[in-house]
């Protein structure tokens, strides 16, 4: 099942939840009818669940959405919030996580949330209560600034068809017996992370933080990508979804570190040709989230109430079973797996295996120490561009 | 009242108008050439603030283009254009010589408008299409191992610089076959009729007078595929090897690191690239011929 799939007998049952929402009184202040639409900065193929448009999402909150499209890329979204028209055109935005929150609300770009308000926020994942990483992704000087909504910790695909065993190190990628049969992405960010969990993991490179490296370190990582590029280890490094979802699909790599999503999507493609797994790595993976804020213009318009409602529906097990069964993402709540084996009509056997099955295997990536979280903006971030340039050049 | 009924008038008035209308192109050109060129070069001399630039005068950017791996890849950059420059003119030219001698004058236009229908279609498409042709279970490589003309496949057509070449000549080439068209209007019949009394042969022909002549025209058709090359991101993104790049995807991976003084240099790098190849090629071939009336 995927997230178009659940579009009809979602709807009709959203349609009875939403008056039953607006009669318990839901979220306060929020009334779809009176209020105006929550205008919607984000990615629909990443953050919409449960119907082509956002009408469903927006019926599980009790608000009328009027999306915009947009990308995943950082410089974008601060361009267009800090320095250009974003907070007169919207008023809630999404996001990747790992820094933009900081530089948003530094900016006063977005505005502080109140969590109280959120009522299923008594359902958010316990590491955003305790103080690390995760905790920071949505928070700017102790305040909360954002809601998580979908998160992953990104990992290597393989045809386990082709391979014949299961990958558990990232060294397969360096691997010359797969020389010319692996890719990895076109983005410093994740590749230089990856490779720096893996060079600090395995005792090769000494690397105090893997997501926010020192310009020596950032050095000893694209040295170490630039010699493998130059063996010619690296069939192509690939950027946007449907081109990693070719690479895989086609035959043409026999593992990549890729997302989540592109693995399920190629396997889907390929059928009973290839058998495309999503491993876990034993040295650690890049971890991330995507988090939704109330921009600074849509709070002076009023439409916190409706940030609320709609980061209610983000932080619900419905929106957590769907994004998770859809494309892989994990649940930013608690209560995902009961609530899939207690909603059997929207979830067959075969569905609910398959969904646990993902969260089990996500969980087990989740436990890994090595684990690095995804750094937008990393202190040397000139390093980092200035490196990556060199290993283009290779 | 009169003098500004008068002034009115002048402004306003049948020539007013005609008068404003012919400096329109100029307004356009100011707003939407000269001044993004005169910004792009400010901006590049600005000082990198956090997310934005600026007031100020430095040339850190262009210090860190040369002194970083930048550089390397623009000039990486040019030479895949040149070459991508080098085999449209090897296919197109001869296409745009062959439909001038070949085709009937009345369907000349026509068939060249052909080669206007892969413009329809969005380049993303028609570049990705290209992966399932020249991928390792590609089509080509699958037919020739099924005809046993090779035993492996052949990996060096997709994801190197041959697959970025490949990909930059299916994307411009009707630029040269446009050009080249539009060039062999320089060559007027007489010429084939006199070669051919005096028994010049087709290859001396062709190089010897045909190319001399429709040099300007093949020469514009050249540099749209060169620009085109060198600034289109789409092409080594899809067919490139890992990290491929152009002037244009290291102009976009500044910005994204809002690195925007390091982008505006690069642009202004580009802008000069472009105007000295003008300049070199306006003195090598007289650009000016490309707008002169055929007698």
């Amino acid at each position: 099942m995927n997230q178009q799939q659940f579009t009809r007998r979602a709807m009709l049952k959203m349609t009875a939840s939403v008056a039953a929402l607006a009669a318990a009184g839901g979220i306060p202040g929020v009334s779809a009818a009176e209020g105006d639409a929550l205008k919607l900065w984000a990615n629909p193929g990443v953050h919409q669940v449960g119907s082509r448009d956002w009408s469903a999402m927006g019926a599980q909150g009790g608000i009328t959405i009027a999306g915009t499209a947009k990308s995943a890329r950082a410089d974008e979204s601060i361009q267009k919030m800090v320095v250009g028209d974003g907070n007169r055109l919207f008023d809630a935005m999404t996001d990747n996580g790992g820094g933009m929150e900081d530089a948003l609300a530094s900016q006063n770009a977005i505005a502080e949330i109140d969590p109280s308000k959120i009522p299923n926020w008594k359902n958010i994942l316990p590491v955003y209560n305790e103080g690390g990483l995760a905790a920071h992704s949505i928070r700017y000087e102790g305040k909360v600034f954002a809601t998580p909504m979908i998160a992953n910790a990104d990992s290597m695909a393989y045809d386990y068809k082709a391979l014949g065993f299961h990958p558990d190190s990232w060294g397969v990628l360096f691997d010359k017996e797969f020389k010319g049969r692996v890719a990895m992405q076109n983005d410093f960010g994740p590749t230089m992370t990856n490779t720096a969990i893996y060079l600090k993991e395995s005792g090769m490179a000494t690397i105090k933080d893997a997501s926010n490296m020192a310009p020596d370190e950032v050095k000893d990582v694209a040295e170490f990508l630039i010699g493998h590029k130059k063996n010619g280890q690296f069939r192509t490094f690939w950027d946007g979804f449907q081109n990693g979802v070719g690479l895989l699909a086609s035959g043409e790599v026999l593992m990549s570190s890729t997302w989540e999503a592109i693995a399920i999507v190629a396997q889907r493609n390929i059928g009973d040709k290839g058998d495309i797994r999503y491993g876990t790595m034993k040295e650690g993976h890049q971890v991330w989230n995507n988090i939704v804020m109330l921009t600074r213009g849509g709070k002076e318009r009023g439409q916190e109430a409706a940030y609320n409602a709609l980061a209610n529906v983000y932080l619900s097990p419905w929106f957590g079973a769907r994004t998770l069964g859809g494309l892989g993402f994990a649940p930013q709540m608690t209560g995902v797996d009961a609530y899939v084996k207690a909603n059997p009509a929207d979830f067959s056997d075969a569905d609910q295996e398959r969904i646990i099955q993902i969260l089990n295997s996500k969980n087990d990536r989740y436990a890994i120490s090595g684990n690095a979280w995804q750094n937008v903006f990393p202190k040397n971030l000139r390093a980092y561009t200035d490196w990556w340039a060199r290993v283009q050049a290779a | 009242m009169s003098a500004l009924l008068a002034i009115r008038d002048s402004l306003m008035g049948e020539r007013g108008l005609q008068r404003w209308a012919f400096y329109i192109p100029v307004v356009f050109m100011a707003l939407f050439f000269a001044a993004p060129v005169a910004l792009t070069l400010v901006w590049s001399v600005f000082e990198r603030t956090m997310f934005w630039m600026e007031p100020g005068f430095t040339l850190a950017a262009y210090e860190n283009f040369f002194t970083s791996a930048r550089a390397e890849n623009y000039v990486y950059s040019m030479i895949h254009s040149a070459v991508a420059v080098v085999v449209s003119f090897v296919i197109g030219f001869p296409i745009a010589v062959f439909v001038r001698r070949r085709v009937v004058k009345a369907a000349q236009h026509r068939v060249i408008l052909l080669f206007i229908l892969p413009f329809m279609i969005s380049e993303l498409v028609r570049v990705f299409a290209m992966r399932p042709v020249l991928g390792r279970n590609g089509l080509l490589n699958t037919g020739l191992m099924e005809l046993g003309i090779i035993s492996e496949p052949i990996t060096i057509i997709l994801f190197s610089p041959i697959g970025v070449v490949i990909g930059d000549v299916i994307s411009f080439l009707p630029f040269m076959v446009f050009a080249g068209f539009l060039a062999m209007e320089a060559v007027q019949t007489y010429i084939f009729e006199v070669c051919d009394d005096i028994g010049v042969g087709r290859a001396r022909t062709f190089r010897d007078i045909i190319v001399p002549l429709a040099a300007p025209g093949i020469f514009a058709g050249g540099v749209f595929i060169f620009v085109n090359s060198l600034g289109v991101a789409l092409v080594p993104t899809i067919l490139g090897g890992p990290g491929a790049v152009n002037a244009g995807l290291i102009v976009n991976q500044a910005i994204v690191a809002l690195d925007f003084p390091l982008a505006m240099a690069i642009s202004a790098i580009m802008l000069l690239t472009l105007v000295v190849l003008l300049y070199v090629g306006h003195r090598l071939f007289d650009l000016t011929k490309i707008l002169q009336p055929i007698s």
